[in-house]
């Protein structure tokens, strides 16, 4: 066992080891729980970003051992997991200190902090994993671990969304499950291999691998939200913010976004999916979405619910990217995965920080917001832009790299979805950024609190602040190396060879 | 001076940029009020004192940046630097404290915009700050915060956000074709393009909404009035010139002759030109009958591009007027905006002399021997000549150019009569005075001082405007004579 076979397993133990330890301590040892979270996440960071500078050297780190004859246990890090899990490890380490924050002096933190640990846990081994099989460990542990956190709060309506949850995600894991054991009598235990397993097949396999793949996405879909699976996730927008944010931004609905692309880049391989005409498919399915999020997303007054439509939609954009045939357009689909969870984890945060500081939930509450909360309307600002694509935030990066790479394809009509989708954002976004800066405080806040200096507390305050740099430096900055676009190129360049 | 280009360039846009952090607390807003003549300054000296033609590289920026100065950008840069030193100055007297800060961050954000468009050479840089100078700019719209801004500010983001999608697409289909993220590419890769027709209707129409062209200029005669008086200065001096400049380094001018493309543009321009007139008179509001000659004046302006597109050989004489016709109209055009919150002096003489600096920069629109106007309007009809060009539109040129005149001047008539009768009297705080002297002094001198392009034709300078004096001199004439009796009759009523 050398350090370079060792480094995936450490990278998943920090927040697995941090989990046991978490549930052991007593409830009220805040301070001690604080510094576990806290150091665990940083040393996640730092374990991730070794292991990114080794990758981009090229090296491999890998470990394997076989679970019972014909099925391995492979941990491994490439290109394309140091993508998910340097997201994963960003934004756990800034939603780890918002969350304590926003938990103060509220019930079952130990449980909470457990839990949340075990799910970036999850969220590691997904982006790890080096076959179908530990990828669908680590998927199912994933369900498990997020539904304590979204019945957190244990009301009704909690409870509710959580057995929703539950149903949807449990469903989709036995569908997945049965997907991967036919492709596994099929072609045995699969690898995730760079340019897939399926180039130049044999036709008479074409029908099952067609059947396989509708399953598999259907059985990722879910957590994707794909529609029509996405019911689940506008419901569950009744956990704490912190879950939300990572719910939205990392963990959930980017482990289903990643494990499709691990199947049509290193399953399938991309030139056998469009072969077999299955691009063509999902990306009408990835389009479809798309809009039909953002236009639901629309006639939305909760701020939090509409937040989640925009994630139905954005998502996909990501499905969208992996479709476009082409290794630019691609890259588009890949670099969106980092974008979009910068930033919508910001635009959590940000509505987390309007309802722990003043009460308000609703959209037409926040006129005048932007007054007494100026840093974070900032943060939610550049957000939002972000999603419409405004240059050069984030979100245009992504729109301009999709752009091109569908016109190089010749599938045009990706565009008119681009451009369909950025008009519908504008058209949710924008009412609510006058009404932050340009609308009159109409009423009192519903439920104001008050930390000394600052618009709301430190641990609240900072984490959508730095998001909010990072939307605007991974836009602005895009052309440098590791920047997330450079990343994706290097990954689209190492994997599909086009 | 040309070492010190880059630094000034990068200041231009990064110094209203980093003056955002003056927001931070709510007691640095009084000194960022009085820094708000000082943010456009680095670009006024970059464009005033440094020669055009410099260019840096910024790799790490966006796709791989690049800006720069030419002569085109140059004409661009000193008015926008220029107007909004002048509109600045006249911010700090005109500004109340009520949210200030924020009129200040938006401000600030517009101007970056506007100066990074000017000295933007890629794509990337180029679409970025025209967005921030669209979204910013309805920070200044809806700044009062009536209903009637609020309604205006709607129509303004609604159009523009509309255009930056047809901008978008129209750009991403021409990056792709020229396989280049640099503007100077996209001309001859458009004018190859399979789908060149899709790619120009996209791109003229984009930033046809920002240059007001006539079906998509709805907004304009809103938004133009609401906001505060120096806001709209830049609005309808500097910030429609962008549609203009989003054109002349877009479209395939001088690449290809596009007959077609040039008449329908033409066409356009006279029904801008001239509806704007006719629906500018009947309004009651000074700012309103001005952005109605906004409109009118970029119809004129719409009017040489279509010359330009439809005919390749004559793109440089024509983007010189162009450049010209640009710095004239948008400090003539600031001048007359700021002069609307001027109040008159009580003194008959003061009186006498205020009204004849008002309507001094209202003549060089219609063209005054000796102004700014004049030399456009020489220059013009020098080039215009239907001789000169052979698509079906060209024959109608010189007539169409006089009956504009006649309509500029018909206007500015309007806009002195209703700006009589809205006029108080008492007295301006000394920004107030500094700025709107600044824009006048600018609006009347500023063009003698600049160094043109050798293209300019060279009948539009000095003794020609003697020579030329009737020619320049009639239809400011006309105009009077109709206007006259007209107002009369009203004022009997």
């Amino acid at each position: 066992m050398t350090l370079s076979t060792l480094m995936p397993v450490f990278a998943l133990m920090t927040s697995l080891l941090a989990s046991v330890i978490i549930f052991a301590l007593p409830e009220n040892s805040h301070w001690l729980r604080t510094v576990i979270n806290l150091t665990a996440a940083g040393l996640k960071m730092a374990l991730v970003g070794v292991m990114i500078w080794g990758v981009a050297q090229g090296r491999e780190y890998e470990i394997a051992f076989t679970m019972i004859p014909g099925v391995e246990f492979v941990l491994r890090a490439d290109a394309l997991s140091m993508l998910f899990a340097g997201l994963s490890a960003l934004l756990w380490l800034l939603t780890t200190i918002y969350a304590v924050g926003y938990l103060e002096d509220s019930p079952n933190r130990s449980r909470f902090f457990g839990f949340f640990s075990l799910c970036v846990a999850s969220t590691m081994g997904i982006a790890l994993a080096g076959n179908l099989f530990t990828f669908f460990l680590f998927y199912e542990m994933l369900t498990l671990s997020t539904y304590p956190l979204v019945v957190h709060r244990g009301t009704e309506k909690a409870l509710r969304a959580g057995r929703n949850y539950a149903i949807y995600t449990l469903t989709g894991g036995a569908v997945l499950l049965l997907a991967i054991a036919w492709l596994h009598g099929l072609a045995g235990d699969l690898r995730f291999q760079e340019g897939g397993h399926f180039a130049g097949v044999d036709p008479s396999l074409h029908t099952p691998l067609i059947i396989i793949f509708v399953l598999l996405i259907t059985g990722l879909g879910v957590k994707a939200a794909l529609v029509p699976l996405h019911g689940w996730l506008p419901q569950a927008m009744v956990a704490p913010a912190p879950v939300s944010a990572l719910l939205h931004a990392v963990a959930v609905v980017k482990a289903g976004a990643f494990g499709i692309v691990r199947v049509v880049f290193e399953v399938y391989g991309l030139e056998a999916a469009n072969d077999l005409g299955l691009l063509t498919g999902l990306g009408m399915v990835a389009a479809f979405t798309i809009i039909y999020g953002s236009t639901r997303a629309l006639y939305q007054v909760d701020l939090k619910r509409l937040l989640a439509f925009s994630t139905v939609s954005q998502v996909s954009y990501i499905v969208l990217g992996v479709c476009l045939f082409g290794s630019v357009g691609v890259a588009g689909g890949l670099v969106h995965l980092v974008h979009q969870g910068i930033m919508k984890i910001t635009l959590f945060f940000c509505a987390g920080n309007y309802a722990e500081t003043l009460g308000v939930h609703r959209i037409d509450e926040l006129d005048g917001a932007g007054k007494r909360m100026p840093g974070t309307s900032v943060a939610f600002t550049l957000g939002a832009f972000g999603m419409i694509g405004a240059p050069p935030l984030a979100g245009f990066i992504t729109k301009w790299t999709m752009g091109t790479g569908a016109l190089a394809a010749g599938m045009d009509w990706v565009v008119v979805v681009l451009v369909i989708s950025s008009l519908l954002n504008a058209a949710y976004f924008l009412p609510i950024l006058h009404r932050l800066w340009f609308a009159e405080q109409q009423q009192c806040w519903p439920l104001e609190r008050r930390w000394g200096q600052l618009e709301t507390s430190a641990w609240l305050f900072l984490p959508p602040l730095i998001t909010a740099v990072l939307i605007v430096l991974v836009g602005l900055l895009a052309n440098m190396p590791f920047s997330p676009l450079s990343w994706a190129e290097l990954i689209v360049a190492r994997e599909v060879a086009l | 001076m040309t070492a010190a280009s880059t630094p000034l360039l990068l200041m231009a846009v990064s110094l209203p940029l980093i003056s955002v952090l003056l927001a931070m607390r709510s007691g640095w807003r009084g000194a960022y009020r009085y820094c708000l003549p000082v943010l456009p300054l680095p670009a006024l000296i970059a464009a005033l004192l440094t020669e055009p033609g410099c260019w840096f590289e910024l790799p790490w920026l966006l796709n791989g940046g690049q800006w720069g100065m030419d002569e085109l950008r140059r004409a661009f840069l000193v008015l926008t630097s220029m107007l909004w030193f002048a509109a600045g100055m006249f911010a700090i007297g005109y500004l109340k404290d009520k949210n200030l800060r924020r009129f200040c961050v938006f401000w600030a954000l517009t101007l970056a915009g506007n100066l990074g468009l000017v000295i933007s050479q890629d794509v990337a840089s180029f679409y970025s700050f025209f967005a921030l100078m669209t979204f910013a700019g309805y920070g200044l719209v809806v700044h009062e915060g009536t209903d009637e801004a609020n309604r205006a500010g709607r129509v303004y983001l609604a159009m523009a956000v509309v255009g930056e999608m047809a901008i978008l697409s129209g750009l991403l289909m021409a990056v792709q074709k020229a396989g280049s993220g640099l503007l100077a590419d996209l001309p001859a890769a458009i004018a190859d393009a399979d789908r060149r027709w899709l790619i120009m209707l996209l791109l003229l129409s984009g930033f046809g909404v920002k240059a007001g062209l006539p079906l998509l200029h709805f907004w304009l005669p809103l938004a133009h009035p609401v906001a505060p008086t120096p806001a709209s200065a830049v609005l309808s001096g500097t910030m429609i010139k962008a549609g203009l400049l989003g054109w002349l380094v877009t479209l395939p001018i001088g690449e290809v002759s596009l007959p077609t493309w040039g008449n329908t543009l033409v066409i356009f321009g006279v029904l801008g030109a001239l509806g704007g007139a006719v629906l500018g008179i009947r309004q009651h509001h000074p700012k309103v009958v001005l952005a109605y000659s906004s409109i009118s004046q970029m119809g004129l302006m719409t009017l040489i591009v279509g010359a330009a597109l439809a005919s390749a050989d004559y793109a440089v004489p024509l983007f010189a007027v162009l450049a010209l016709y640009v710095l004239h109209d948008g400090l003539a055009k600031g001048s007359l905006f700021l002069s609307t919150a001027m109040a008159l002096p009580t003194g008959r003489s003061g009186q006498w002399l205020m009204w004849l600096l008002i309507a001094l920069p209202g003549l060089s629109l219609a063209g005054l021997p000796f102004t700014s106007g004049a030399a456009t309007k020489l220059a013009m009809k020098e080039l215009l000549k239907p001789g000169n060009f052979e698509f079906a539109m060209a024959a109608y040129l010189p007539a169409l150019m006089s009956i504009g005149a006649v309509a500029t001047m018909l206007l500015v008539w309007r806009f002195l009569w209703v700006q009589g009768v809205t006029a108080r009297t008492g007295s301006n705080p000394a920004f107030l005075w500094l700025g709107w002297g600044l824009a006048t002094a600018a609006s009347l001198i500023l063009f003698w001082l600049m160094p043109w392009h050798d293209a300019m034709p060279q009948k539009a300078w000095g003794t020609a405007m003697v020579h030329e004096g009737w020619s320049l001199f009639w239809p400011i004439l006309v105009a009077t004579l109709v206007a006259v009796p007209l107002l009369w009759s009203v004022k009997q009523r």
